[in-house]
């Protein structure tokens, strides 16, 4: 049964940096084996370092420090060309930096009054058609979604109701960007709603709430028919929904999985397998699962419409790398399998995960 | 009393002794023999044999074989020698006495020795299984960690490939150009070359260099130069706004953090409460249809509080709690009138149902107990009861620890307790 256990994906853990930092945030920068790590220096500036991949140890390239702290990073809205980092910071301003030249931002915006939780990208690095836009999520309640080319305003903006009290948005994700003017936003809150803006109609499409705060949520795939969307939440708890059959009451048809007792931080999907995803918990533990599709995804209910069924998840492998939460997870859209993960331990992690062609 | 056998045969050799004991009809299987180096018992009942032998024998290696209606005794002496008779004669009384003592306490002796030397041995072996399963398990632990470790080199190995790919891809970005220069130049020799000999195959030459061209570039170039499509990309939109609803709960807080069951059980209280009309009263026929109302009655009990008529106030609660008894304001606030008309027992009793009313405590319910300990405090104060009033200070100061009026009065009370002590 150990030579059984074998044959599974193995996560390895091919290379750890200690930070003197609290890094919130670490992404790949495509076409290329380096990576930055977003953070808050002791002394309450933020930080942008970038680092390459050398053998068993990573070289730092470069270290850009700012005035506040930075929560959160993409390269999703941005060419091949320029990769430039779109970046949230603590003071509710997005800005986009050219790395080369990173003193002035390429784009600057005070776009919340509070903290930006979560930042998506789409349009950008050659995936997918239509407009690079740029996504935020604040505790202010708002989402707001940016495009570069247009300065201080918003293209859309999804507020709460006046006199309405406000709820953290934790967390946003773009998706079923497959066409120049298809686009949605979803985004996660922390009394547990999770709600669909479909870009296209400038409306809200569906919304639903899972009871626990929503800490993440990500589509399989941003630059197709929306399919699958994963949304993680406090208490361990995760939940799949099939997105390509909505019912005109029920909503989508979801699964959801009791992972671990403690909050699962992060769920991003692995870039060459959109059935594959990996998700980062509160116990610093990480966990590979793989989604199967149900025989018939969609069934006709008693009246006739159409609904989906959801398939189930089935965990692949899992392993405890550390004491604290892992906080953020990206996964190589060059090389399979290789991923970063930054946990509050100040540590960052470089890991490989093997065997992910036998799946 | 057992019968002494006498009748028994002995020879021996230089070595041994052999005994024969007949037993005349007694049952063999129930021989109890017992021996050690000089004595010899055998017990079959009703017979007994006992012998002082004459020299020591190794009690160990000699045995006994009990069968065909005898006991064959085969005895191995301890040192080789003739010996005179089988056993000591002239023995006294106290000799024989003193020798069979001794030869029980060298038999249990030799019992203990035995069980300990036992033990020892299954310890021994237990030890030994223990770490030949420990070892087992190590060998197998250590092939997995070999085979991870093989594993492990393999993949970095293949990432430092790729990486290696990653870096000549981008070095080969920066020189596109040249690159392609010297494609061209040189197969353009080859062709000047070959031209004598054949004609038709340099036009072929020169479209496959031009395709050579192109493709070698196309696996980098192309992705580098997404230019062509900045011109295909829509306007940015046109600026909206969404606005959303959030879930509405009772209690703003995350699931994890509320005290969902309390709160539930405030609420079914309450909503229990608003539904109990107490109809077993007579007078209720003269009241006016508002009066029935305990929520109206309360509302005219505090206008009138509001205005000083504090009399009128309490006939309004009263009325109220005859209707409905498990309203914790109204309570509250006859205990607030009370206190006014200086009737601090009643305010006393009243605070003290009110918060009794205002269980499970849950923040909901925050305001109206800090009020009913302050009421309850501030009579006891007045009844010169300063220990009992502190008390209901202090707990409406856990409640709502940033009220400084609370925490003026809590200070006076403690002065006021601190005082009389000091000047007595």
């Amino acid at each position: 049964s150990a030579a059984a256990g074998l044959e599974r994906p193995q996560v390895v853990s091919h290379v750890q940096q200690a930070l003197s930092y609290t890094v919130f945030d670490c992404k790949w920068v495509p076409r290329s084996a380096r990576l930055l790590c977003l953070g808050s220096a002791a002394r309450g500036t933020g930080l942008v370092q970038l680092y390459e991949l050398h053998g068993a140890r990573l070289e730092l390239l470069r270290e850009i420090e700012k005035p506040k702290p930075i929560k959160c990073g993409t390269f999703g809205a941005t060419s091949l060309q320029h990769r430039y980092l779109a970046t949230g910071d603590f003071d509710g301003n997005l800005n986009i930096w050219n790395l080369e030249a990173p003193e002035i931002p390429v784009y600057s915006v005070k776009g919340h009054k509070e903290i930006i939780n979560s930042i998506d990208g789409v349009g950008g690095l050659g995936i997918g058609e239509g407009a690079p836009e740029i996504v935020t999520g604040s505790r202010d309640g708002t989402v707001k979604v940016w495009d570069p080319r247009q300065n201080d305003t918003p293209v859309a903006n999804m507020e709460p109701v006046q006199g309405e009290s406000k709820r953290d948005c934790w967390t946003v994700a773009f998706g079923n960007a497959y066409n120049q003017e298809e686009r949605v936003v979803c985004a996660g809150y922390d009394n547990g709603d999770i709600k669909l803006f479909d870009l296209k109609t400038m409306s809200l499409r569906w919304e639903t709430n899972i009871k626990n705060g929503v800490c993440s949520v990500e589509f399989d795939r941003k630059d197709i028919n929306m399919n699958k969307l994963v949304a993680t939440s406090l208490e361990g708890k995760f939940h799949v929904f099939d997105m390509r059959t909505q019912h005109p009451t029920k909503g989508f048809a979801s699964v959801s999985e009791k992972a671990q007792k403690s909050t699962i931080w992060q769920v991003r999907h692995l870039p060459q397998n959109r059935d594959i995803f990996m998700t980062s918990g509160g116990s610093g533990s990480l966990h590979l699962w793989k989604y199967e599709y149900p025989a018939l995804r969609s069934k006709k209910d008693s009246e006739g419409s159409e609904m989906g069924v959801a398939g189930s998840v089935c965990l692949l492998q899992n392993v405890t790398l550390s004491t604290q939460p892992i906080s953020s997870l990206d996964w190589s859209p060059d090389k399979k399998g290789l991923c970063v993960c930054g946990a509050f331990d100040q540590t960052v992690r470089i890991l490989i995960v093997t065997k992910l062609n036998k799946i | 009393m057992p019968v002494w056998l006498r009748e028994h045969s002995w020879r021996q050799t230089l070595t041994a002794v052999y005994l024969s004991l007949p037993l005349r009809g007694a049952r063999a299987t129930a021989a109890d023999i017992f021996c050690s180096e000089r004595y010899l018992k055998v017990s079959v009942p009703p017979f007994l044999f006992e012998a002082i032998l004459y020299a020591a024998i190794d009690d160990t290696n000699s045995t006994a074989k009990i069968g065909n209606g005898n006991i064959f005794f085969t005895l191995c002496k301890k040192e080789p020698a003739m010996w005179d008779s089988l056993t000591l004669g002239n023995a006294g009384k106290e000799k024989l006495q003193y020798l069979r003592e001794n030869a029980v306490l060298k038999a249990q002796e030799k019992a203990k020795e035995e069980t300990e030397a036992k033990k020892l041995a299954k310890q021994e072996h237990k030890k030994y299984a223990l770490e030949a399963t420990m070892k087992l398990e190590e060998a197998e632990r250590k092939r997995i960690e070999d085979l991870k470790e093989k594993e492990r080199e393999k993949v970095t190995k293949e990432l430092e490939l790729w990486k290696n790919q990653q870096k000549d891809a981008y070095k080969y970005k920066s020189v596109p150009k040249k690159g392609e220069s010297h494609q061209e130049t040189e197969p353009l020799k080859e062709r000047k070359t070959k031209k004598p000999t054949k004609t038709r195959i340099p036009d072929e030459g020169t479209s496959k260099i031009r395709l050579k061209s192109t493709k070698g570039c196309h696996g980098s170039c192309s992705i580098f130069s997404p230019n062509l499509k900045a011109e295909q990309l829509p306007a940015p939109r046109a600026a909206a706004t969404i606005r959303v609803n959030f879930t509405p709960r009772v209690f703003p807080t995350a699931l994890r953090e509320s005290r969902v069951a309390e709160e539930e059980e405030w609420l079914h209280k309450q909503a229990e409460a608003q539904r109990i009309i107490n109809s077993d009263l007579s007078e209720l026929e003269d009241l006016k249809e508002e009066e029935k109302n305990p929520d109206w009655l309360k509302d005219k009990g505090n206008r009138m509080f509001a205005m000083g008529n504090y009399l009128g106030a309490v006939n309004a609660y009263n009325l109220a709690v005859r209707l409905n008894d498990k309203l914790p304001l109204l309570y509250l606030n006859r205990a607030a009138c009370h206190l006014k008309l200086r009737n601090l027992h009643k305010a006393i009793e009243d605070s003290s149902k009110a918060l009794e009313l205002l269980t499970p405590p849950v923040p909901d319910n925050e305001n109206a107990r800090v009020k009913g300990h302050v009421r309850r405090g501030t009579a006891f104060c007045q009844l010169e009861l300063y220990a009992e009033g502190l008390q209901d200070y202090e707990a409406a100061l856990k409640i709502d620890p940033k009220n400084k009026n609370i925490e003026k009065d809590a200070e006076k009370i403690r002065h006021l307790i601190q005082e009389p002590m000091q000047s007595s």
